[in-house]
């Protein structure tokens, strides 16, 4: 029942037919091979001897791992061998594409083994960690929050695996967040997202993948998930960010008072690069993070100077938690190495790794390990999914959109961290020079100004830039996300911002003279009722996710 | 070490022998003098010359044992007792590490312990026989396996002189014919002739190799003693001692062994180039001492003992533990990049054992001067516990770790054990790990339960097909626990919870409501309901794992509605609809019926589905 049509849009430098033959790498101790998959290539790795972890979590002797579309590093804290061989690309290329094959071991688009890693600072961190957990558990404190910063590229979320992947690994449950919303955690880009973290990550598909109807071969992740269908934190300067990190730091909150296992593992909390780059008013929600979270533990990974601007804010202060003062909890900031294996990722492999996620959301992880797929004994995670098509009355609907302005304009789909940083904020008063009074020229809705003043909606002023989008559909819903959220539809628009979600819907079609919209749902049946959110601006448009 | 006096004195008696760097009669005196005088704590101060014996630098360790001698020999009882207890380990670790001079009066030293204090009227030897017999045996194994490579080196060998051991009393006899194969010097004929039958019995290769182990074991405790902060040494320690205890608890049929043996002992004593020209080194030639079938390593290895071994070790672990030794069950590469190199040696060296990649040669030519310490091998006692094993193998607390910058650079290489070496016993599947205690084992069955029925269900999965379910809302999110693969196997499909939780509303709505699996011949489908001439629709049910018609009832050979049944027979009020449903294409029923959809569970109504 699954539907046609799985193309990605590769990135396609070259061609290269033949298959690199298998080959061992062998890695000595406290070294690691790094590599990189192109999207739609495919690489198997297996581990021959000794002990090997990808982020983290330990690859398991002798089975075939999988991965296509990554970057990634294989570390050794004993010294391992790898075989390293290409994968059959064969039915990945329905649509013709051919993928690209690099030049590397087993057709990596590049790999190398790297001496110098900042893995043993890193289980450092954990170590540390571990003690305060341990103190946790001795007491009637919180577990540690941990809140990791740094610029794009850096590693941030490579050291959040590694740190949850240890701490489940020694029987912790941390609670993960994503504060990033141009990556998902084991949901689609444009959400935040918090998860317990017991059983271990899955090695091929980096956190794992969220409940599904049928079993899977990794544990599944139970994510809560909130909207946030922009890439950029700041935008309207953070007035839709700032309430959707204070309900998910409400959520998790809640969650360590009840779970003990959650209160002594405490939480990793991961953000967006743009916090770190110093534009105005990221030290200011780094502030809103760490006040949200109580964070006690930040960690820097790669910038010198935001390691010293939280130093002269944060170091040695005591820590938001309300139990603070009894503790004497004080909040240590930590200054660590970026990784060399770090690589910039480019807008293509950025998009292509969205539009993966989106997919793998619907349609699930059609890569077998192995020939016989489910049916072997590998780890597999190859799960495939059918989602369920129909149509829907756009009427009936009740879809809300964000009315903020992007720092970006909307021609610019693509997400670029190296344009981040040139400064064209917008915020008033952020420093750039005469943005702001531009924008009102354009005649464009202010960021921050309530545009939802709908009559129908009794909006108090709250300035919630969310507005409801009236029939008829308008035809730019095509190809992209909707979220459904928990909100009845007949919430506030702080409500439905403030609301977590239950799934999204995929618009493959608006038929504006019928008023129908045709859409891809995860579950089938009805579409519930709910308020919902169209992911407009991020993760913008998907095309061709249904043929 | 009772109270503080005990502690006091054991201090003291420390630094004396601290002093002690040479073979000073006065001064050997002079600490049996106070040991004799101590008594009361005798236990402290055998604690104390045990562990000096350990850490001291090779050369001063002969002096420290000489104490032990004058001790035990003069005074006798308590301390012979304390001493004895650990005197193999202490023996062994000391004769493993020093030159072949020292060897000789270790030797002449062990001897007289086998024989009764001169001049005593006691008739008993100086330390129990099963103390020295130990010793002993495990001397003449190891250098049998020598000699039976340099017969041509017998002169090194001999000893013509024996050595005194400087206290005086140790006037020993000569050494008495009653053991033929006593390890003494000049003995050499007897020691080759004994040789055959070693090597070629199973205990006995294990011990051989428990002995190369020890050798290895003790070399790297010397190194880890002499600079306690080097992670280098401190790994290559614990993995020794990981990869003997694995050989301890294991059986292991004597040609795995074997393979393993041979390639430790090429380990131990550095390969092929030693062929050429040494410059006569007065060492043994290092040449593999355990190679009495002279087969070479190429073919033990290409034979695939390793394998073997390794399919053995992994069937002997169903219901046991894995090797914590990491290295060791994943042998079977048989095809090793370069054949110089067999896999043993490259694991050895990746894990820190071996110093470099350049070690090997640089061993071979630096034979000499290591005093030919290396191609002993001492045998291991199967049942000790090394001292220093045991804070290896407990998982070792963090606690110590402050979180700040300086901190973070330290490396804490022993700290890593927790994540590896603390839970030996791994899973083949998925590589997750579990502790070597009775509960890892009950967690890794009940984990493998998991794996087994995931794995079924996986396989009845491929049959139909699956969808993502909802995400949770936050209540139900805070009050969910995360599921666990080694818990009970009730719950151990970790979807069910995920699952559940995402139609978690559906579960919530009190009273079951009646349904039925739809029926597969088509007629019977496609008859609409008798009361309001309506088709049934066809859900899929997670619980059932089956298609089934919601709020149906089979009343005969019929299929009603059974909220339409229910109205119709009323026996029971029809519950009402409190949300309007969306269902343009369908009349809305006068009659209340099918609302049992008071809330908006998924999957109640399907309208955009088509039935396998």
């Amino acid at each position: 029942m699954s539907l046609p049509g799985l193309e990605l849009t590769q990135p396609s430098e070259e061609r290269q037919f033949a298959a690199a033959p298998p080959s061992q790498i062998a890695l000595s101790s406290g070294s690691e091979w790094r590599f990189e998959v192109a999207f739609g290539h495919i690489v198997r790795v297996k581990l021959l001897t000794g002990t090997a972890e990808l982020f983290g979590t330990e690859l398991a002797p002798l089975q075939t791992y999988t991965f296509s579309g990554t970057k990634g590093a294989i570390y050794t804290w004993h010294g391992c061998e790898l075989e390293v061989s290409a994968g059959e690309t064969g039915f990945m290329t329905l649509d013709g594409v051919t993928p690209t094959a690099g030049h590397g071991a087993g057709g990596c688009q590049s790999e190398y083994t790297a001496e110098e890693t900042p893995m043993v600072e890193y289980s450092n961190v954990h170590f540390a960690l571990e003690a305060m957990r341990e103190e946790a558990q001795a007491s009637s404190k919180d577990g540690p929050r941990v809140l990791l910063l740094g610029p794009e590229n850096a590693g941030k979320t490579s050291l959040a695996k590694i740190l949850t992947a240890y701490s489940t690994k020694v029987g912790r449950q941390p609670l993960v967040v994503n504060l990033d919303p141009t990556e998902g955690m084991l949901s689609v880009p444009g959400t935040l997202t918090a998860t317990a973290f017991r059983t271990m990550l899955d090695i091929e598909e980096g956190w794992g993948s969220s409940p599904m109807s049928g079993p899977s071969p990794v544990p599944v992740k139970l994510p809560l998930v909130y909207s946030y269908p922009m890439a950029n934190p700041l935008d309207a300067e953070g007035s839709v960010y700032r309430p959707v990190v204070s309900r998910l730091a409400l959520s998790v909150t809640g969650r360590m008072a009840e779970d003990e296992d959650a209160r002594e593992t405490g939480i990793i909390v991961d953000t967006p690069g743009i916090l770190s780059s110093g534009k105005p008013g990221s030290l200011e929600l780094i502030n809103h993070i760490v006040t949200e979270f109580a964070i006690t533990t930040i960690l820097v990974i790669g910038s010198e100077r935001l390691y010293s601007a939280m130093v002269k804010q944060y170091d040695n202060k005591p820590s938001a938690s309300a139990t603070a003062a009894v503790f004497d909890e004080r909040v240590s900031v930590v200054k660590l190495s970026k990784s060399g294996g770090c690589v910039d990722r480019d807008a293509a492999f950025l998009k292509a790794t969205r539009e993966s996620q989106i997919r793998s959301y619907f349609f699930g992880n059609p890569i077998p390990s192995t020939g016989t797929a489910a049916l072997s004994l590998s780890s597999s995670s190859a799960v495939t999914l059918s989602p369920h098509a129909q149509q829907l009355d756009f009427a009936a609907l009740s879809v809300y959109s964000y009315t903020v302005t992007s720092t970006e304009d909307e021609d610019e789909d693509e997400y670029d961290p190296s344009q981040l940083g040139t400064g064209e904020s917008f915020l008033p008063g952020g420093g750039s020079e005469d943005y702001t009074p531009q924008e009102s020229d354009h005649g464009t809705p202010l960021p921050g100004v309530g545009f939802s003043g709908d009559a129908s909606n009794q909006t108090p002023p709250t300035n919630v830039p969310l507005k409801k989008i009236l029939p008829p559909a308008p035809s730019t819903l095509a190809n992209t996300l909707l979220a459904i959220t928990h909100a009845p539809t007949t919430a506030s628009p702080a409500d439905v911002r403030d609301a977590s979600i239950m799934g999204f819907l995929y618009v493959a079609d608006v038929d504006a003279d019928k008023g129908k919209i045709r859409v891809l749902a995860p579950v089938g049946g009805r579409v519930p009722t709910r308020a919902i959110i169209w992911a407009k601006r991020w993760p913008g448009e998907v095309v061709g996710l249904v043929g | 070490m009772s109270g503080l006096v005990s502690d006091e004195v054991a201090e003291d008696y420390k630094n004396s022998l601290e002093d002690l760097t040479t073979n000073d009669r006065f001064q050997i005196s002079n600490l049996t003098v106070i040991a004799k005088e101590n008594t009361e704590h005798a236990m402290a101060i055998s604690r104390v010359l045990e562990n000096h014996i350990r850490s001291t630098p090779p050369p001063q360790k002969l002096p420290a044992l000489y104490v032990v001698d004058s001790i035990v020999k003069n005074v006798g009882t308590p301390y012979t007792l304390f001493l004895g207890r650990n005197m193999y380990q202490t023996f062994m670790n000391a004769y493993s590490l020093v030159d072949q001079q020292t060897r000789r009066k270790l030797d002449e030293m062990l001897r007289t312990w086998k024989e009764p204090v001169p001049g005593s009227l006691d008739t008993r030897p100086v330390f129990p026989p099963d103390v020295t017999r130990n010793i002993e045996s495990a001397l003449i194994k190891a250098r049998t396996a020598i000699l039976e490579n340099q017969k041509s080196r017998q002169p090194d060998m001999l000893r013509p002189r024996g050595v005194v051991t400087p206290t005086g009393w140790a006037n020993s006899p000569t050494p008495p014919g009653m053991r033929p194969n006593q390890p003494t010097a000049g003995n050499g004929a007897g020691l080759s002739t004994s040789t055959p039958p070693y090597g070629h019995r199973p205990d006995v290769q294990l011990e051989s190799l428990n002995r190369d182990l020890e050798a290895l074991i003790a070399s790297a405790r010397n190194d880890f003693a002499n600079s306690p902060f080097n992670p280098t040494s401190q790994q290559r320690l614990k993995a020794l001692l990981d990869l003997q205890r694995i050989l301890q608890n294991q059986q292991l049929p004597p040609d795995q062994l074997k393979a393993v043996r041979d390639q430790l002992a090429t380990y131990a004593i550095p390969p092929a180039p030693v062929q050429n020209p040494a410059p006569a080194p007065p060492a043994p030639v290092p040449t593999p001492p355990t190679l009495p079938a002279s087969q070479p390593l190429s073919q033990l290895l290409n034979s695939e003992t390793l394998a073997g071994l390794l399919k053995a070790t992994a069937g002997n672990q169903q219901p046991t533990p894995p090797p914590q030794f990491p290295t060791i069950p994943q042998m079977p590469t048989t095809s090793t990049p370069q054949p110089a190199e067999n896999p043993l040696i490259a694991a050895l060296r990746l894990r820190g054992l071996l110093p470099s990649a350049s070690a090997p040669p640089s061993l071979a030519s630096g034979t000499p001067p290591m005093g030919g310490s290396l191609p002993f091998m001492i045998p291991g006692q199967l049942q000790s516990t090394p001292p220093a094993s045991t804070p290896q193998a407990s998982t070792p607390s963090s606690s110590t770790v402050p979180m700040n910058t300086a901190s973070m650079k330290i490396p804490r290489i022993t700290l890593v054990v927790s994540l590896y070496e603390a839970k030996p016993n791994r899973c083949g599947t998925c590589g997750r790990r579990f502790p070597a205690t009775d509960e890892g084992r009950e967690k890794k069955a009940r984990h493998l339960d998991w794996h087994f029925k995931t794995n079924q269900r996986m396989a009845d999965a491929t049959k139909r097909a699956q969808t993502r379910s909802w995400y949770v809302d936050e209540r139900d999110w805070i009050k969910s626990r995360e599921p666990s693969d080694d818990q009970n196997p009730e719950d151990t499909g970790a979807t069910a919870e995920g699952a559940a939780g995402a139609d978690g509303s559906a579960s919530k709505q009190g009273p079951p409501k009646p349904w039925i699996r739809a029926p597969n011949e088509a007629t019977l489908r496609n008859t609409p309901c008798p009361i309001c001439q309506e088709q049934f629709e066809s859900t899929w049910s997670e619980d059932v794992q089956d298609w089934i018609w919601q709020d149906a009832a089979k009343v005969g050979n019929r299929v009603y509605h059974a909220s339409c049944y229910a109205e119709v027979t009323k026996d029971g009020p029809a519950p009402r609809a409190s949300t309007p449903q969306a269902r343009t294409g369908t009349p809305d029923s006068i009659l209340g019926k099918r609302k049992a959809e008071g809330t908006e569970s998924p999957g109640h109504k399907v309208r955009v589905k088509t039935e396998p």
